[in-house]
């Protein structure tokens, strides 16, 4: 197990250290001038120059990206706002703000709203698959099926402005969507929190719903399985014991890719509900043409995704001793 | 100003475009008698021009606001965070707005009426707006007393000094650069070469250039007359900062402020809490109130929510307001027309006036006739619809907005008033007439929502004409980069400008100044009228304010009829909501949105 946990940790760093230059190469490839956007209204190429020479952009981009790695891993007291220490990203060109701090600024909202939905999607999803595939072919099984497919082809851009509209502006049962630290108010954290957390999961719940029922089935028909039951083993034991833990599989597997890239940022759910977290950092930093900001988080992002992997992996070995990670 | 952040927000309506695609379904076109009425307004308003106040006007504390009183927390609900708290690097209007409560300045905006459309230039810090015994190129000022920075340091002639340096060291770059570029007496960003390092190395401006005799006066020398300096003086850009606390470049997230209020908390893009600064006195203060405890800001609210929000009327949003959303396009109807919803608006124009340009420096495009032809043809209809209709956009006849003084209202030389759906017969005669029917225009568009709606109508009115119209698209983020390349591909391409104060002096050198054409400039379709050039230089030399303006409108009416270099398009406006429990809601022309000095709760 510890030699396939370095081995993958060391991919994933290769996988990291590539993604910050194809990162940093695409944002010099767009046709855009991040020193332009501070230039003001009276630009001219004097004021320009002094822009990217104040940003280091005036470099070779191989020697930005030099310090950049530099920067990284030893930290900088370069920087005219003040010291930056590992890992530094340096400062936001547009806020003057740290990276680093910021991404750990933001990070509390994300995962706050990737756990309570997760929790939330879960819940919902796995127990009416489960249920559906325990009541395979009632009225059940076909309510759950259809309801899922209808809510699988929702979209939170749909859905979030109409559960703002008819649930907070209209009847005012919940408060408005913020966040507020766990904390100072456990109250306020999880009424903020509520509605983008249930619009979450109405989205995710869906697919889990219909990958537990069809992985249940599959499982219900497995040879292991029906020579349980023919042993004369409880259908509830059986049904749980033998076969949930089969069909754990493919639902971790998944699972543990949406744990990774909801921590990374939930873009569209944190712009709908206005929370202030990595996936609205994300936005900023595009549209601000922010190169520290934006590598930042690329690689938080590209670091949840790739570690929530690597669990899930290390979680095969623990669901079906069959797995072996060597 | 340019259209401050405009890729950004050009490129955050596309996330948007839910609620702008609505916009085609709103109230659209232009309706002749609302410009008629809107016309008699303006014309009305330009006949009060601002004064420069003495030190009677400049004495606090403000008038009172009728039926105001202290106490209650506001909410404040903002699209975009502060990037910037160092007056130094402030420049786009939600700053501008911030500070009116936290900044002041030698100078301000006094409204002279409730309406806040009346203003005069008034002393803030200082006695009086200032005075100059030649014409515009000494100017002495002195400060008031019992002014404080919020930690109890008496402000003097020395946090002047350090405020007017600072603003020549490299890390400032983001904030106007007029007062540099009068006492440097260069333009461009060779000002710098007079103080390059600021005053961080022991070096200061020399006693020609700035003097501060004692602890309480300030004198600028320029050598050329700069009749404007009050104006300029009265920008967000040119508020004080504290010599003592004077970080450098961390001074942007630790201001020592010298407004009514002072930041207790900012978390830079989630929150920012504002609270009475016990070290302003309303006393030296003849512009400013502090009715409200606490101000609370919430960012990253689109216009959309924040409508909903304040329409909603619940909770902390009785008290909501918001400094620069405006009601977003898809409810902006909706709420007009409900007299309910009305009553808790405010409307009034923005900065901004459109352009179409044509591209001069295009072969094609240097017969008149031809640029004629397109200022008849060019339909102003589908642009106003685009934006939500005759509440958003009103049709422009110069390029001089109603605020900007100089602004003729009977000025339309294309029609666009009577008749914005654009002339094509006309056009077609004079297209004719050049020999040029069916030539190409390319046409470089945002593709943005708004963007591609006006465009592909305004394509078709152009076609209509006889033009054969290739319509270019060009990503929002990197729009203005584009087009202000001099070796651009676009015959004609959509621009907006705003005037820094009421002087179309910020207006019309930085737009059609033939010496400023260079890349990445202001000077979109590239004019170079020597005739142009010779009447700004005669324009900036006027001292009086109202002789100003009237060379200044005949400047724009040349270039708009004779030059016709652009066409204008439309004065941008905005309508604003806040909750019912918002009191002393007025929007202010010179602030273009709600005056936030003026606010209390119900």
């Amino acid at each position: 197990m510890l030699r396939f946990l370095v081995r993958r940790t060391l991919g994933a760093v290769v996988i990291l250290f590539l993604l910050s230059i194809v990162t940093f190469l695409l944002f010099f490839g767009m046709p855009r001038d991040p020193g332009l956007l501070m230039c003001g209204k009276t630009c001219n190429p004097t004021s320009l120059a002094n822009i990217h020479h104040v940003l280091g952009l005036d470099k070779p981009i191989s020697t930005q990206y030099g310090i950049f790695l530099k920067n990284l891993v030893m930290g900088s007291n370069g920087f005219a706002q003040g010291p930056c220490p590992a890992p530094c990203f340096g400062y936001s060109y547009h806020t003057n703000d740290q990276v680093w701090a910021t991404l750990i600024d933001r990070l509390p909202t994300t995962i706050s709203l990737t756990l309570g939905g997760a929790f939330f999607f879960l819940l919902i999803g796995l127990g009416t698959g489960l249920l559906a595939a325990w009541k395979r072919g009632t009225i059940i099984d076909k309510t759950a099926t259809a309801g899922a497919m209808v809510l699988s082809s929702m979209q939170i851009y749909f859905l979030g402005p109409l559960a703002l509209a008819l649930l907070v502006y209209q009847t005012h049962i919940f408060d408005k969507p913020a966040y507020n630290n766990f904390t100072a108010n456990p109250v306020s954290w999880f009424t903020g929190l509520i509605i983008p957390w249930v619009v979450l999961s109405t989205i995710f719940a869906a697919q889990y719903t219909r990958m537990a029922r069809s992985a249940m089935i599959e499982q219900l028909q497995e040879e292991h399985v029906r020579t349980a039951k023919a042993k004369g083993m409880s259908r509830r034991y059986v049904f749980f014991r033998y076969a949930w833990r089969g069909s754990l599989i493919p639902i971790v597997t998944i699972f543990g890719i949406d744990l990774g890239a909801l921590l990374g940022g939930a873009i569209i759910t944190e712009y709908t509900f206005s929370l202030p977290g990595l996936g609205n950092l994300a936005v900023q930093a595009v549209f601000f043409s922010d190169l520290p900001l934006l590598l930042g988080v690329m690689i938080f992002s590209a670091t949840m995704i790739l570690l929530f992997n690597i669990i899930v992996d290390a979680c095969y070995a623990f669901i079906d001793p069959r797995v072996r990670l060597a | 100003m340019s259209r401050g952040g405009r890729h950004v927000y050009a490129a955050l309506s596309v996330l948007a475009a839910g609620a702008l695609v609505l916009t085609g379904c709103s109230k659209g076109g232009s309706d002749a008698s609302d410009n008629n009425k809107q016309d008699k307004e303006n014309a009305a308003r330009q006949q009060k021009s601002i004064k420069f106040g003495d030190a009677a006007d400049s004495t606090g504390p403000a008038a009172a606001v009728a039926g105001a009183k202290s106490g209650g927390t506001m909410e404040v609900l903002q699209r975009d965070s502060f990037a910037h708290l160092d007056p130094g690097q402030i420049y786009v209007s939600d700053e501008m707005a911030l500070s009116q409560l936290i900044h002041r300045g030698l100078t301000g905006y006094k409204a002279t009426t409730t309406d806040g459309k009346s203003h005069e230039v008034v002393g803030d810090l200082a006695t009086d707006s200032g005075t100059t015994t030649d014409g515009g190129k000494t100017w002495k000022y002195t400060l008031k007393d019992g002014i404080k920075f919020q930690d109890g340091t008496p402000i003097t002639s020395t946090d002047i000094r350090q405020t007017v340096e600072r603003l020549f060291a490299p890390f400032i770059n983001q904030g106007p650069s007029y007062l540099q570029q009068w006492l440097a007496d260069s333009a461009g960003a060779d000002y710098r070469k007079l103080l390059p390092d600021g005053p961080y190395k022991g070096k200061h401006l020399p006693s020609s250039v700035l003097e501060t005799p004692d602890s309480k006066t300030i004198i600028f020398h320029f050598k050329t007359p700069h009749s404007d300096l009050p104006y300029a003086l009265a920008m967000a850009g040119y508020s004080i900062v504290s010599a003592k606390g004077d970080t450098q470049a961390k001074y942007d997230k630790t201001p020592v402020v010298t407004g009514p209020y002072k930041i207790q908390s900012f978390k830079s893009g989630k929150s920012m809490v504002l609270v009475k600064n016990t070290n302003w006195d309303p006393k030296t203060d003849p512009i400013r109130h502090q009715y409200v405890d606490q101000f609370n800001f919430t960012f990253n609210q689109q216009f959309e929510t924040s409508t909903k929000a304040l329409l909603a009327d619940s909770g902390a949003d009785q008290a909501g307001v918001s400094f620069s959303n405006q009601v977003d396009a898809g409810n902006l109807s909706s709420v007009l027309k409900d007299p309910k919803m009305k009553s808790r608006t405010i409307s009034g124009y923005q900065p901004y006036v459109g352009q179409m340009n044509i591209n001069m420096s295009h072969a094609s495009m240097k017969d008149k006739t031809v640029r004629e032809a397109i200022a008849y043809a060019l339909p102003i209809t589908p642009f106003v619809r685009a934006f939500g209709g005759t509440d958003a956009m009103e049709v422009a006849g110069g390029t001089l907005s109603p605020t900007v003084s100089g602004y003729n209202a009977a000025f339309d030389p294309w029609g666009k008033k009577t008749k914005p759906a654009g002339d094509p017969e006309k056009a077609k005669a004079l297209l004719k007439k050049a020999g040029k029917l069916n030539m190409k225009l390319t046409f470089g568009y945002t593709n943005t929502p708004e963007g591609q709606q006006y465009s592909t109508a305004m394509a078709a009115g152009l076609k209509k004409a006889g033009f054969n119209v290739q319509r270019q698209e060009i990503p929002a983020e990197t729009y203005y980069d584009q087009i202000s390349k001099l070796d651009n591909n676009y015959d004609i391409f959509h621009t907006a400008w705003g005037a820094d104060w009421p002087s179309a002096s910020t207006v019309i050198p930085p737009l059609y100044d033939g010496r400023g054409i260079a890349d990445g400039a202001q000077n979109y379709p590239q004019v170079n009228d020597p005739k142009v050039n010779a009447d700004i230089d005669a324009a900036n030399k006027i001292t009086d304010p109202v002789k100003a303006a009237a060379a200044w409108e005949k400047i724009d009416e040349y270039l708009v009829k004779d030059v016709v270099a652009f066409v204008p398009t439309a004065y941008y406006k905005q309508t604003q909501i806040a909750g019912s429990k918002v009191g002393g809601l007025v929007y202010d022309d010179v602030i273009g949105g709600v005056d936030p000095r003026r606010l209390f709760v119900k």
